[in-house]
């Protein structure tokens, strides 16, 4: 009897994409984020990035279940230096999961919260409110005070499905017709944001109304502008496998408050919150403890 | 990182008010579940929604608008056990943090 060989689909994964720029190894800012994936949410990452990336975390391919190298779209400039933040709407294409979050290199997982985010629709849902550690009254930000509140790139989570292929598909179009947008939208173009895009695919697909289990019932919260992070512990790795750390969850967030030229130092811990941040210097001190 | 010594040396002050906001942030998450169809907060308005009826089913409207038919008791149980859980753990945290200058 002939047997057939089903292909195993793994239900739930995480897709990071990194492509390192002259100034930050993107790929092992990946490397962190998918072993604290592993330790908090205990599912695989698939690893999208390009050969040279690749280069250089070569002793740390064990981190990923699976690695896609591509060839990166190099035509966003962004302070006289190549941002490859292109391509995000491959997501869909390249997700091997039936199940997928989506997540920036930069977005330190510290809680099993984006577990939750799989309850929340059988499509596709990303955040639309954010919260800046130091900063809670910060306003939410707008495409342009013509536009739409900008919806977050940083955290996605699709299911394959027909819908959330056509929100790829549309933010596709969007990105090859960005800076037709930005005229609509009264943004700057030029340096192509995967916000904005998304804000925009997502309008279009819902016929420019609002899908509330689009949107995740969190916030998205950034460390912003004057604000430094400190781990309050070292990261400490478990001598009985290399690959496992016992991950600081705690730290203090520091923040400059100027008034009247002076400035005084505040700060909070926070412990067991999920952030992203912004600074990518930040990061990379949080990586080194 | 000694953050205890760099908070000394650099004569920061603690914030209350982002502290606050950061444990709003962080607990309101956490009250949010997803049951019978339908996406809850464990909240005291939902809780005192479900239990001012005796009804065994009844349609309630979730966090996404949606009017979904629930066991009651079932989901009135679950938000309880919820709301029980995280406020606790955010009362607690906050105590900590309180007593911070």
């Amino acid at each position: 009897m002939e047997r057939i060989r089903k292909k195993k689909i793994k239900s739930r994964g995480v897709l990071l994409f990194a492509f390192n720029s002259s100034k930050y190894n993107y790929a092992q800012m990946a490397v962190y984020t998918a072993r604290r994936i592993e330790a908090f949410l205990g599912l695989p990452t698939t690893l999208v990035t390009d050969v040279e990336s690749l280069k250089t975390i070569s002793p740390d391919l064990k981190s990923f279940d699976k690695i896609i190298e591509v060839t990166p779209d190099t035509s966003n400039i962004r302070e006289q230096q190549t941002w490859f933040n292109k391509g995000r709407f491959q997501a869909y294409e390249h997700s091997p999961y039936k199940e997928t979050l989506v997540l920036d290199v930069d977005y330190l997982v510290n809680s099993d919260i984006l577990l939750k985010t799989f309850d929340l629709s059988d499509t596709f849902c990303c955040h639309k409110n954010t919260h800046m550690l130091m900063h809670p009254d910060a306003a939410q930000e707008k495409m342009s005070a013509y536009s739409y509140d900008t919806l977050w790139a940083t955290v996605i989570m699709f299911k394959k499905s027909k819908r959330a292929k056509q929100i790829f598909e549309t933010l596709e179009m969007v990105q090859e017709n960005y800076d037709h947008y930005a005229n609509i939208h009264s943004f700057v173009g030029g340096i192509y944001r995967n916000d904005y895009g998304l804000t925009i695919a997502l309008k279009i697909v819902n016929g420019h109304t609002d899908v509330p289990s689009d949107y995740i019932p969190w916030s998205l919260v950034h460390v912003g502008k004057n604000t430094s992070v400190y781990p309050d512990q070292t990261d400490l790795q478990i001598p009985c496998d290399g690959n496992l750390f016992d991950y600081n969850t705690e730290f203090t967030i520091m923040f400059d408050h100027w008034k009247k030229s002076k400035v005084r130092k505040e700060y909070m811990t926070i412990k067991d919150m999920d952030f992203h941040v912004m600074n990518k210097e930040l990061f990379v001190g949080i990586m080194n403890g | 990182m000694d953050t205890k010594k760099l908070i000394k040396d650099a004569k920061a002050r603690f914030s209350h008010n982002s502290a606050k906001a950061y444990l709003k942030e962080k607990y309101s998450s956490k009250l949010v579940i997803a049951e019978q169809g339908g996406l809850w907060k464990a909240d005291a308005q939902t809780i005192g929604f479900l239990n001012s009826f005796s009804d065994e089913t009844l349609v309630v409207i979730d966090t996404f608008d949606n009017p979904v038919k629930v066991d009651r008791k079932q989901l009135l149980n679950s938000l309880t056990e919820t709301y029980t859980n995280i406020m606790t753990e955010w009362n607690s945290e906050w105590k900590g943090l309180e007593r911070k200058r």
